[in-house]
């Protein structure tokens, strides 16, 4: 007896094999009598494969398991699939299954099919989908499996499919529709790609052959269902008349393969000879004698033949060909089916041709091999690309947005967060409005949108004699902070108030959604069709003419002609009005909010819904604005004491922003400073505080029937998660400089010969610390007060130690020669914190200190007369921030309201603890 | 990753208490080499390579010396020593200076996993210290063994008596050998080769096995390997800059396999599933810039990463963007063409327009949505494109492929650039 006869640590199955194998043929591989037990059944690749397998097979899955998911079940066509907690559950509840398909996370594999195996004395078969399984694991499996008499397919397959029973087992053979793909016939199949396993199928119905058994076997080091086992079952299956095997470099599995059937093998990898480490598949990477083609040669010398098999040189024999390209399959098995006496299964079906389904030249002259033809596309998917043609806007796959977002993401190297793929540094440059646009419809508007949104926004500024206005004074008049104030207004602007505005959106979208009409700033598109369709509809006349005065609407269009701007939309409006009357405000509105949204709509990267609720969230944020001035600064005709039509026709919506937080019109160096500010200020990603609000609030009205989301409560859930510790807290910092620059003389913090020895000052207060902080320690008090706004638990640890952010806008403000004290005299104080030795290193001013310098900056002047109060401050920094955030918050209610699932942001009970 | 030679060997050795030679790495001070040869009566010099290098093309890359002089010569000559095999280069980075190990015997260890008995599988002789590769069939043997139980004394004893080696050195071994299936196993590796093991008596005359050159594998999916506590750039000579970015998305929903195939290729091939990885890297050849494998229904996020970097790395260069896959089982064509569009139109965006053709070949779930979605920004951007049902063939897909990038060569390159405005 040799040594490597000794294993009989294994039970008995077929005799053939040293160690057990208990298929005897593939006509047993997946039958109509298997039986299921999905493991984590409710995963994400499961819960999508998992229905459409038990529907292809007649209900052969009898249970799944999920910790923690036990008493739910997954929902399929033909009924439900109960899911229990663990296998003893399942057992327990009476089930009983012979096949365990393992979609458990990789480093559980090993674990869940010893427990499979052990607790089902049953168990004969088991399938791992589970990709990077670990090799050390894949050894325990296997052992283990042998040990107890249970079949292994995987890991990484897509396990297996019978045509002929109509059943399969494990992953996705076929895909979400297996009978396009698994038409019953006479070979077998094996693939070391689960791929190639369906492309090959399909592959072969060009030919007229049908499959009988599919089976993906992986390519992991370990296939535990290997070519030599799959061989043994082909010859004993009377259904299969030849196979087909599809062979990666790397491995001993088919070496000494002796075939009683014909075969045809493709074997395809001879550039991985190269490689000195896998891509693709873990086990494709070739020792010596094992690449491919030390593959061919096994193959070809199985064969009789002395080369591959191409359609230029078909060499081939009876029993077999070696192809190394997967598109000469059918034709090298025809040919080899040929020399055995044995036709094609049915009549061809389609053919390998290029297809080409879908084509642009962009305007160029293409040479003849590029200029293919356009063709139409196979069923169903010819009926799907007509469809596409009659689609507007995009739809977004739902998901659970607890935590997630599609707006926006915070860098954790660099702190630096971005909306729609902008940089919070970049958007400080940029004004509020454009900021806003951004927000919703993920791309900057030109200078012509641009003053589109202006007169959009600064229409509806103006709040004076509305209940709205009066709720927020009378807030104000509590002694609430700024963000309770604005909720108190915000929750008026109830759906009632833009339903016309939404009806309005929804008439432009039907009327020119398929006109053709890709650029609404291009004028002269010819809309005489459209005005027809109104003329003819009393529905659309009454939602887009109106018989009364619209004095707000005309006054809009007014202002967008002083402004020049150019839209269909507008044009379109100013026709109908010309014929039939007059124009309503949120019609007007809804013209330029569609405009602005037009162009990336029709590129199909905003949803319907996002165009119908643009005008609420541009109402919501004129109302923000427009409800910080009490009703002392604002009246029937002008607002912090420019007029009405003034603001419409001239004012950028960031001037007005700002005239309402500080009372004056800002300066050029004063509008800049307060977009930096705002633009900073925009996002820091979905797991913010004010974030989650926006979140929760949206979560909660149920975004799956995104029409009944109130977007005005959804800012309410914003304003209601911010508060002095998230909002307030530039203030900090400007309470922390007003100190230190009471008394200092400084007249203009803008002035570089300020006179002041800010070194000097900057080394006083590190001495004042230092000496506070020994006094502190020594009297033992736990929470020593720190300075503001300097040091970051990420930017630190160097020698010398910067907030990249906060170098950007220092930078950014040098370049425009713009000079400020406050913040020199930070970087002086970072230094002086390290001479002093109360720092281990210089420490970075942090991006906080940005807001406090700017406002601080713009604010000195009147603070010092004394013309501005400290808590008037501390309610502009707070105000600040919610300009800031207001917009940030905009795009996480679109993104939630697009994709998010109903009461998606709850936490599951496990996952809460109990603390009392 | 993969490590050769004795200065990372021999601290891996320790955890299980295996015999090694004394090592001194580079920065060895002559005082030290000399108390090294002092003790052994001389060291041995050899280069340090980061990753696999095999025993082929070694020679004369190994310097012997028995005085300091020499030594530190033998560290000049090699230090920066270049190991030639095949088409893999590897360069030293330093040396390490080894003891002499008088030996009686040389013996010839390995660990890896067999795919003929799909069992952990020991090889052995006792005629090591050469390329194993040419010995004749019956003086070596391979015997797989139960993982369950881990490697036994017995397997080791009735291999080497087998084998007919001496009885000596059979005690010895199985005492040792032993030991390395808890490194091999508990710790992730794939290969473990110690080549030679020298047999040398020890003070009280006893026979002590000693290793003399380490080599192994680990699996990349085991997190074990992490509780060695190795350096992260042990084995980073083969990655290039690219590689590495690409790497550190690896989760496990979702490939994210990459190889550099040409730094200066004119098709990027964004592939997806191993089989098409295989069969696309091998059509396209050289002009392929990088082979790739994406399947395995990666989610958006991380497949829009990938595209970032990859565009990043390869699209000033590129002439073809090649998306290409067969007919998808359970990757979301929607998610997955959404995340490649959006990262194209990010990166036209930020870096400014590159003249690009565009060839899709694809099937799958949501393969409409996905192609539909892929044209808007093709459309949006300006760029040419065709795309392909999946019964097309792919071999004639990645055809089309070739001949787009012919005919950028030929000056379509040019034509597509006057057309976006780029001087």
């Amino acid at each position: 007896m040799g040594l490597n006869d000794g294993n009989f640590m294994h039970a008995r199955g077929e005799e053939a094999f040293p160690y057990y194998v208990g298929i005897h043929s593939l006509a047993d591989m997946a039958t109509k009598q298997d039986r299921v037990c999905v493991l984590n059944i409710s995963g994400g690749e499961s819960s999508t494969v998992t229905p459409v397998s038990h529907v292809y097979s007649g209900g052969n899955i009898v249970c799944g398991t999920m910790p923690g998911r036990g008493g739910t079940v997954m929902k399929t066509s033909i009924g439900e699939i109960p899911v229990y907690n663990s296998i003893m559950e399942a057992l327990k509840a009476g089930h009983k299954f012979n096949t365990a398909v393992v979609y458990v996370p990789p480093a559980g594999v090993k674990d869940a099919v010893i427990e499979a195996v052990r607790i089902n004395p049953e168990l004969r078969k088991v399938i791992i989908l589970t990709e990077k399984v670990r090799v050390r694991d894949a050894r325990i499996i296997r052992q283990y499996c042998q040990w107890r008499g249970v079949d292994v397919f995987g890991a990484n397959c897509l396990g297996v499919a019978d045509a002929h029973n109509h059943v399969r087992l494990g992953g996705a053979l076929g895909g979400s529709s297996p009978e396009e793909s698994l038409v019953p016939g006479s070979i077998g199949l094996f693939s070391n790609s689960g791929n190639f396993t369906t492309t090959i199928a399909t592959y072969l119905l060009t030919a007229g052959w049908g499959t009988t058994v599919s089976l993906s076997s992986g390519k992991d080091v370990y296939i535990h269902f290997a070519a030599p086992e799959f061989t043994h079952a082909m010859h004993n299956d009377s259904r299969t008349k030849a196979a087909v095997m599809y062979i990666e470099p790397g491995g001993y599995y088919e070496r000494d393969l002796e075939f009683k059937k014909p075969v045809v093998a493709c074997i395809v990898g001879r550039w991985k000879a190269k490689l000195t480490r896998a891509c693709g598949h873990a086990g494709a990477i070739a020792g010596s004698g094992d690449g491919a083609a030390g593959k061919e040669k096994w193959f070809q010398d199985k064969f009789g033949v002395t080369s591959c098999f191409t359609p230029e040189a078909p060499i081939c024999s009876a029993k077999g060909a070696v192809v190394t390209n997967i598109s000469h399959i059918p034709l090298a098995l025809t040919a080899v089916m040929a020399m055995n006496g044995i036709k094609p299964d049915f009549a061809p079906r389609g053919d390998l041709s290029p297809k080409c389904w879908f084509q642009s030249s962009a305007g160029l002259a293409l040479p003849a091999e590029l200029a293919v033809p356009v063709v139409q596309a196979m069923a169903p998917y010819d009926e799907q690309i007509l469809g596409l043609g009659k689609q507007v806007g995009t739809v977004f796959p739902r998901q659970s947005m607890k935590d997630c977002s599609g707006a926006s993401r915070m860098d954790a190297q660099t702190q630096v967060s971005q909306v729609h793929g902008v940089s919070v540094l970049d958007a400080s440059t940029r004004t509020v409005e454009e900021n806003l646009v951004l927000s919703i419809v993920r791309e900057y508007p030109d200078a012509n949108g641009k003053a589109m949104a202006n007169v959009a926004l600064n229409a509806f500024v103006n709040q004076s004699g509305s209940v709205l206005l009066a709720a927020a004074d009378a807030a104000r008049e509590t002694g609430n902070s700024p963000n309770v104030v604005l909720s108190s207004a915000v929750a008026l602007v109830g759906p009632k108030e833009v339903e016309s505005a939404r009806d309005a959106a929804q008439a432009f979208i039907d009327l020119f959604g398929l006109s053709g009409l890709q650029d609404p700033a291009a004028v002269g598109f010819n809309f005489a069709a459209q005005i027809k369709q109104v003329e003819a509809s009393a529905k659309l006349q009454e939602i887009l003419v109106s018989e009364k005065g619209g004095k707000r609407g005309r006054a809009m269009l007014t202002a967008l002609e002083q402004r020049g701007a150019k839209s269909v939309f507008i044009d379109f409006l100013k026709a109908l009005t010309d014929r039939q009357g007059n124009v309503r405000e949120n019609v007007v509105l809804a013209a330029i909010t569609c405009h602005l949204a037009w162009v990336p709509f029709m590129h199909r990267r905003l949803s319907v819904n996002t165009l119908l609720a643009l005008p609420w969230h541009f109402r919501i944020i004129s109302t923000l604005v427009g409800a910080t001035v009490p009703s002392d600064g604002q009246d029937k005709k002008s607002f912090r004491g420019v007029d009405n039509a003034d603001l419409m026709n001239s004012w950028s919506f960031t001037e007005t922003a700002f005239s309402a937080l500080l009372g004056w019109r800002p300066s050029e160096e004063e509008l800049f400073s307060f977009s930096v500010l705002v633009g900073l200020l925009i996002t820091n990603g979905p797991g913010t505080i004010s974030a989650q609000g926006a979140k929760g609030a949206v979560a909660a009205d149920g975004p799956e029937v995104p029409g009944r989301v109130q977007v005005n409560k959804c800012y309410i859930g914003f304003l209601t998660h911010a508060g002095y510790a998230h909002g307030g807290n530039g203030f900090e910092a400007m309470a922390f400089l007003m100190e230190r620059f009471q008394n200092s003389g400084l007249k203009d913090p803008g002035d570089p010969g300020h006179g002041l020895d800010l070194e000097a000052m900057a080394v006083q207060y590190a001495k004042e610390y230092k000496t506070y902080k020994l006094k502190a320690k020594t009297a033992g008090e736990m929470d020593l007060m720190k300075i503001p706004c300097v040091n970051h638990p990420i930017f630190k640890g160097k020698d010398v130690n910067f907030d990249p952010r906060e170098v950007f806008v220092d930078e950014l403000f040098k370049q425009r020669g713009s000079y400020n004290v406050f913040q020199d005299f930070y970087h002086q104080l970072v230094h002086a914190l390290f001479k002093a030795k109360v720092s281990a290193n210089v420490y970075c001013v942090n991006v906080d200190a940005v807001i406090a310098v700017l406002l601080l900056k713009m604010l000195w002047k009147p603070y010092s007369t004394g013309a501005v109060s400290g808590e008037s401050l501390e309610r502009a920094a707070f105000t600040t921030f919610l300009f800031g955030r207001m917009l940030g918050s905009a795009a996480e209610i679109d993104d939630h309201t697009n994709r998010g699932r109903n009461m998606d942001t709850r936490t599951a009970a496990s996952l809460c603890q109990y603390v009392g | 990753m993969q490590i050769t030679g004795m200065k990372w060997g021999a601290k891996l050795l320790k955890y299980v208490d295996f015999p090694a030679a004394e090592i001194l790495g580079a920065e060895a001070k002559p005082e030290e080499i000399q108390a090294l040869i002092d003790k052994y009566g001389g060291v041995l010099v050899k280069p340090v390579f980061k990753g696999g290098i095999g025993k082929k093309g070694k020679a004369g890359l190994v310097g012997k010396a028995t005085d300091v002089r020499t030594a530190l010569k033998e560290k000049e000559r090699l230090y920066f020593a270049e190991h030639r095999h095949g088409n893999a280069v590897a360069k030293s980075e330093g040396v390490t200076y080894e003891s002499f190990i008088k030996a009686e015997y040389e013996v010839y260890f390995s660990l890896t996993d067999s795919t003929l008995y799909r069992a952990p599988t020991m090889t052995i002789t006792h005629h090591g210290g050469v390329d194993i590769e040419e010995l004749p069939a019956d003086k070596i043997i391979s015997v797989p063994f139960d993982p369950l139980t881990g490697l036994k004394g017995f397997v080791i004893s009735n291999a080497l008596s087998q084998l007919g080696a001496p009885n000596e050195i059979i005690s010895p071994l199985v005492q040792n050998l032993t030991k390395l299936w808890d490194l091999f196993h508990n710790y992730g590796m794939t290969v473990l080769e110690l080549n030679p093991i020298r047999i040398a008596r020890d003070a009280n005359g006893r026979l002590t096995p000693v290793a003399c050159d380490f080599k192994c594998s680990f699996d990349g999916d085991d997190p074990n390997m992490d509780r060695l506590g190795l350096p992260d750039d042990l084995d980073n000579t083969d990655l290039s800059e690219y590689e590495s970015a690409v790497n550190q998305l690896r989760t496990y929903q979702g490939q994210s396999d990459v190889f550099v195939i040409n730094p200066t290729g004119s098709v990027t091939a964004m592939t997806f599933g191993g089989g098409a990885n295989a069969l696309v890297t091998e059509l396209l050849g050289d002009v392929a810039t990088i082979s790739s494998d994406f399947g395995g229904n990666p989610p958006y996020a991380k497949m829009k990463e990938i595209s970032r970097i990859t565009y990043q790395y390869w699209l000033p260069q590129t002439n073809v963007l090649f998306i290409i896959g067969g007919k998808a089982n359970n990757t979301d064509i929607y998610e997955t063409f959404r995340a490649m569009g959006d990262a194209l139109r990010e990166h036209f965006t930020e870096h400014g327009p590159t003249p690009l053709y565009v060839v899709v070949g694809r099937g799958g779930p949501n393969l409409i949505r996905g192609l539909g979605y892929l044209r808007d920004i093709m459309d949006a951007l300006g760029l040419p494109y065709a795309m392909f049902g999946f019964d097309s063939a792919m071999s004639e897909v990645i055809n089309h492929a070739m001949a787009a990038d012919k005919w950028m060569k030929a000056g379509g390159r040019k034509l597509i650039a006057q057309k976006l405005g780029i001087r």
